[in-house]
């Protein structure tokens, strides 16, 4: 600190002004001097005289200094100094305080950075305020609530463009998914995404290196590509000759033309795409011909940037006419001018501008967004504890100061000064435990964003400390310091200079003793509701985790293999994937194999069809059954072992020549066959030879809904094979090197087929639930820290308690107190204070439990034995704090407590 | 210093820095030299406290109303010497017109015009 003084040329200065002041002074006396002596005086009578005007030097060169207006700064450095001697002296206190303050600041900081990158900070754009998302509402016949949807069709873009005044410019994109990139004759997998020619330019962004899409970039034989930041660096060793070099994107080579600067990471938080290209490339990596004409096939994202001075409004008025008068056109000309769900959607449907500042729609974000909240609060109650028990060792240290406050009062220091003093000190605690709380919520950060990544990477999220952060971590610390400083500093120098300093050094008065209470019992109630809350996600958890799956997800390895990936068209890839299947099932160790679209536990997609003929019968539009659907190989059903009630499972019969056939689950077979057996049953051409039992592919949470099975290679060459990649499910014995024997069986039917997500069901399973995870892990964590915070507060409080009455407890036991009375004496009030802080805690407890209801599964948000068993661990923990002071009044001696005093 | 104290005046709050800044208007001086010049065309009634005159001649110039620079005093030895900056100048004026209304009003509720003078 001296040291940084100096630099800034302060000190030096300040020498400098003294030396210049003395010698003004000095001067002022040698003129007077000089002029007595030619009145007449004497040499001697002179100087004497000229002393004598001049008055108390040094009084009169503290008052200039303080006319330099440097006084301030000056106190403060005296008090950083004092605070800096005070805490040396204490260094027990000073490290148990910075320690808990880090903690706290640094849990808070890196839930506030994880909360800031997932869904405060605004995008790396210019203007981001202006920028807008394209979504449809839609209200459900089903529910009657509004079904949002974020794709539209290309011609309504077009029509968007050309027609919308409000919008200064508006883009479309899609996603391409997994890619196979090649460089240099290595292939890795690359995530894609598609956007129209003018992407970058509406967001108002400037590569990096090369240059972005220009207008006419995006055309049918588009073959130019940019890269991200982040993929230039890990795949390409950030060369920048990267520009005009060719790669081959699903063996289709395309060139690189830009970077993409730093800190872009895409338009939605969490899917940041390494690779771009321009929309067109489509039809270079999946020809599809209606693609760009059918104007009710929806797959597109569309954004836009409002006009200068446009609000939010006016735009959504203008382009939900623009979208009506499209739809309504095209529906008369279209072959499903007649369907009703069609006519339902043009006429109820509308469309909203969402604001898109922080990027457009993320399911990352809708995810982690109340999670992320919960925690924030959280780490907020966790630093409030620890707030409470530095103020309260403070408070005791006050007490113990008050002599020496006194006796400066006495001495004439004021109040205030004495406040500001006391207020350093505990803002250089807190600034030093923020401080430290940097490095420890940067490290924090990158845990859980490894914590809420699903993939093989992290989550291209960006929690390194940045500015507002920062910002944070200091406001964070300098308001704690406020808050757990201001009341000892204002209690503290509260004091009556006469009688403080007649007593005793270990009396305080009774407000005092009602100050450090109060925080104790405030203490004892935040800790009951993180406890509880931690209960909840703790038992929500295990709720999700032990629930009925209809799945057995211990010992079945998963890997998903994509054909198209290696080029082989969707006539071929049938072929490709039943050889896999051959040779995955007589692998040693293998007890079954199956092979289907739709993972047992799948978050990243669900197919959704409706069934509209039951035994040939057509039912009325609205009560067609919305199923989800999967393709299976025959055998898929024993691999996972989701029982199979009637019928049978697929098997090598249902060939692409035989009759179509289908198998259905429970749900489905009640709804379309309600108390009958619906083998034989007819749904659309395909015959029902099975039926299974309900299985919750999409989580516990989900209520399981009707679910229709094709066979995957009777079926698979209908639907073209279109999600390219198909998973392989391998149940086994003994799973020692097996991945490995995979990788040269899948190898040895084509070694350029990529293999990825490759791992077991159970590794699967515990993804699906990462949310609640963090939830309980990290509600756990903060609860044990409360808790502990607590019982060290509590512990201090009754230590220094049976401190302050030895006196009296000496005399009790001297006069024949019993050992129980004495042990009952302290340990009740330890009872009631934990009490008291128990009852307040579960009120508290009750009344926040709500707003975390919708993450809880299985249990209410007011769950008895979860709060039951708070109060329980709270009231033996506290009790244990209480009884170590309560022994060590046991162990007074009476002779010695009584001259002591 | 032949002055009997009783016929002293007591500087009213904030006054001095009023006269340092009208003591200035006629050019630099160094702190003692005011102090004199206060004191004599006062007709030594004014006693200017070195005290409370350190203070205020910093305090002026830290508000940059005055300029000070170390020079050569007819003694030859250095003095710090102090004059008016324009802003100084200014404030000079508004001071003064402020004053010569508080003394006005001062005189018209002490002397009343038609009131026998006490």
């Amino acid at each position: 600190m001296i040291r940084i003084l100096r630099k800034l040329g302060w000190t030096a200065r300040r020498d400098r002004r003294e030396a210049e002041l003395r010698d003004e002074i000095e001067f002022h006396l040698q003129e007077e001097t000089r002029q007595a002596e030619a009145a007449g005086m004497t040499s001697e009578q002179a100087q004497w005289a000229a002393r004598r005007e001049l008055g108390n030097v040094a009084l009169t060169m503290e008052d200039t200094r303080a006319a330099w207006g440097w006084t301030h700064l000056e106190r403060f450095w005296q008090d950083l100094r004092y605070a800096a001697r005070m805490l040396r002296r204490n260094p027990g206190f000073a490290s148990a305080a910075v320690l808990s303050l880090a903690l706290g600041i640094g849990a808070n900081t890196a839930i506030f950075s994880l909360l800031d990158a997932v869904v405060l900070r605004t995008l790396p754009v210019a203007d981001p305020r202006q920028l807008v998302q394209f979504t449809n509402t839609l209200p459900l016949w089903d529910t009657g609530s509004d079904m949002a949807s974020s794709l539209f069709a290309y011609p309504q873009l077009e029509r968007f463009q050309a027609q919308s005044k409000t919008l200064s410019g508006i883009f479309g994109g899609t996603g391409l998914g997994r890619l196979v990139v090649g460089f240099h004759g290595t292939s890795q997998l690359a995530d894609g995404d598609a956007c129209t020619d003018n992407f970058f330019s509406v967001l108002g962004i400037a590569p990096q290196y090369g240059r972005f899409f220009q207008a006419g970039d995006d055309w049918a034989r588009a073959s130019i590509a940019v890269i991200s930041d982040r993929y230039w660096r890990d795949r390409f060793g950030a060369d920048p000759a990267i520009i005009g070099a060719a790669i081959m994107v699903n063996q289709i080579p395309f060139t690189v033309v830009g970077v993409a600067p730093r800190g872009f990471s895409g338009t939605s938080v969490g899917n940041g795409p390494d690779i771009w290209m321009p929309l067109h490339a489509l039809d270079r990596l999946a020809p599809d011909s209606k693609r760009w004409t059918d104007p009710f096939s929806s797959w597109l994202l569309i954004a836009g940037r409002l006009g200068p001075g446009i609000q939010r409004e006016p735009a959504q008025a203008e382009l939900d006419a623009i979208r009506r008068q499209f739809l309504t056109e095209r529906l008369s000309a279209s072959e499903f001018g007649g369907l009703e769900n069609v006519r339902h959607f043009v006429r109820e449907g509308h469309l909203a501008l969402r604001p898109a500042a922080t990027g457009t729609a993320s399911g990352l974000r809708d995810r982690y967004a109340l999670p992320l909240m919960l925690l924030m609060w959280v780490a907020g109650i966790v630093l409030l504890v620890a707030c409470a028990n530095i103020a309260n060792l403070l408070l005791a240290r006050a007490s113990s100061r008050r002599r020496e406050i006194a006796v400066r009062l006495a001495l004439g220091a004021s109040r205030g000064r004495l406040i500001r003093q006391v207020l350093t000190e505990s803002m250089a605690l807190a600034l030093m435990g923020g401080a430290l709380a940097v490095p420890l919520a940067w490290w924090g950060g990158l845990l859980l964003v490894r914590m809420i990544s699903t993939g093989e990477s992290p989550a291209p999220l960006a929690v390194a400390p940045d500015l507002p952060v920062f910002a944070f971590t200091a406001a964070v610390s300098l308001l704690t310091g406020l808050l757990f400083g201001l009341a000892p500093a204002l209690r503290g120098t509260r004091i009556d200079p006469g009688p403080a300093m007649k007593e005793g050094t270990r009396h305080a008065s009774r407000r005092s003793r009602a100050l450090d209470r109060i925080l104790v019992v405030t203490q004892v109630a935040l800790s009951v509701v993180l406890i509880t809350g931690a209960g909840l996600f703790v038992r929500t958890l295990q709720k999700l985790w032990n629930a009925e799956l209809g799945y057995d997800r211990e010992h079945v390895l998963m890997l998903s293999v994509d054909a198209k990936l290696a080029g082989y068209p969707s006539e071929r890839a049938g072929a490709v994937y039943r050889e896999i299947l051959e040779k995955l099932r007589i692998l040693p160790g293998v007890k079954s194999a199956s092979a289907s679209v739709v993972r047992p536990v799948e978050d990243q997609f669900h197919l959704v069809d409706r069934v509209g003929e039951v035994d040939g019968f057509t039912l009325p539009e609205r009560n067609a059954i919305r199923v989800e659907w999967n393709s299976t190989s025959p055998g898929y059903f024993s691999t996972v072992s989701t029982p199979l009630l009637a019928g049978r499972d697929f098997d090598l019969r249902d060939t692409e020549a035989a009759p179509k056939v289908v198998i259905v689950n429970a749900s489905l077979a009640r709804r379309a066959f309600p108390n009958r057996n619906p083998i034989g049953h007819k749904l659309g051409e395909a015959t029902i030879v099975g039926l299974v039992k309900d299985s919750r592919v999409n989580g516990a949470r989900e209520q399981p809904g009707p679910v229709l099975y094709y066979p995957l290679f009777q079926h698979g060459r209908e639907q073209e094979y279109r999600w390219g990649f198909v998973s392989f499910e391998l149940r086994y014995g003994a799973r020692s090197g097996l991945l490995g024997e995979v990788r040269r069986a899948v190898a040895s039917v084509d070694p350029n087929l990529p293999i990825f997500q490759a791992g077991t069901l159970r590794a699967q399973a515990e993804q699906s639930l990462l949310k609640e995870r963090l939830l309980a892990t990290l509600s756990s964590f903060f609860g044990a820290l409360a808790l502990l915070l607590a019982c060290v507060g509590l512990y201090g409080l009754m230590a220094c308690a049976v401190a302050r009455r030895t006196a009296e407890i000496g005399i009790r036991l001297a006069l024949g107190a019993r050992r129980g009375h004495i042990l009952w004496l302290v340990m009740s009030e330890t009872l009631w204070l934990t009490v008291a802080g128990i009852a307040a805690g579960i009120a508290l407890a009750l009344w926040a439990a709500r707003y975390a209801k919708s993450d809880l599964f299985g249990i209410g948000p007011a769950d008895p034995a979860t709060i039951a068993a708070a109060a329980a661990a709270l009231t033996g923990v506290a009790m244990l704090a209480g009884y170590l002071p309560a022994r060590r009044a046991l162990r007074i001696d009476p002779v010695m407590a009584v001259r002591y005093e | 210093m032949s002055m009997t104290p009783a016929s002293r005046v007591e500087l009213l709050q904030g006054t001095l820095d009023l006269l340092i800044l009208r003591t200035l208007l006629l050019g630099r001086a160094h702190g003692h030299a005011i102090a004199k010049h206060i004191q004599r065309t006062s007709e030594d009634l004014l006693q200017v406290e070195t005290g409370s005159l350190y203070p205020a001649l910093h305090r002026l110039e830290a508000r940059g109303w005055i300029a000070a620079a170390w020079e050569l005093a007819e003694t030859g030895k250095r003095a710090k010497f102090y004059r008016l900056t324009p802003k100084g100048r200014k404030q000079l004026l508004a001071e003064q017109a402020k004053w010569a209304t508080f003394s006005r009003a001062m005189g018209l509720v002490l002397k009343p015009p038609g009131e026998e003078p006490v």
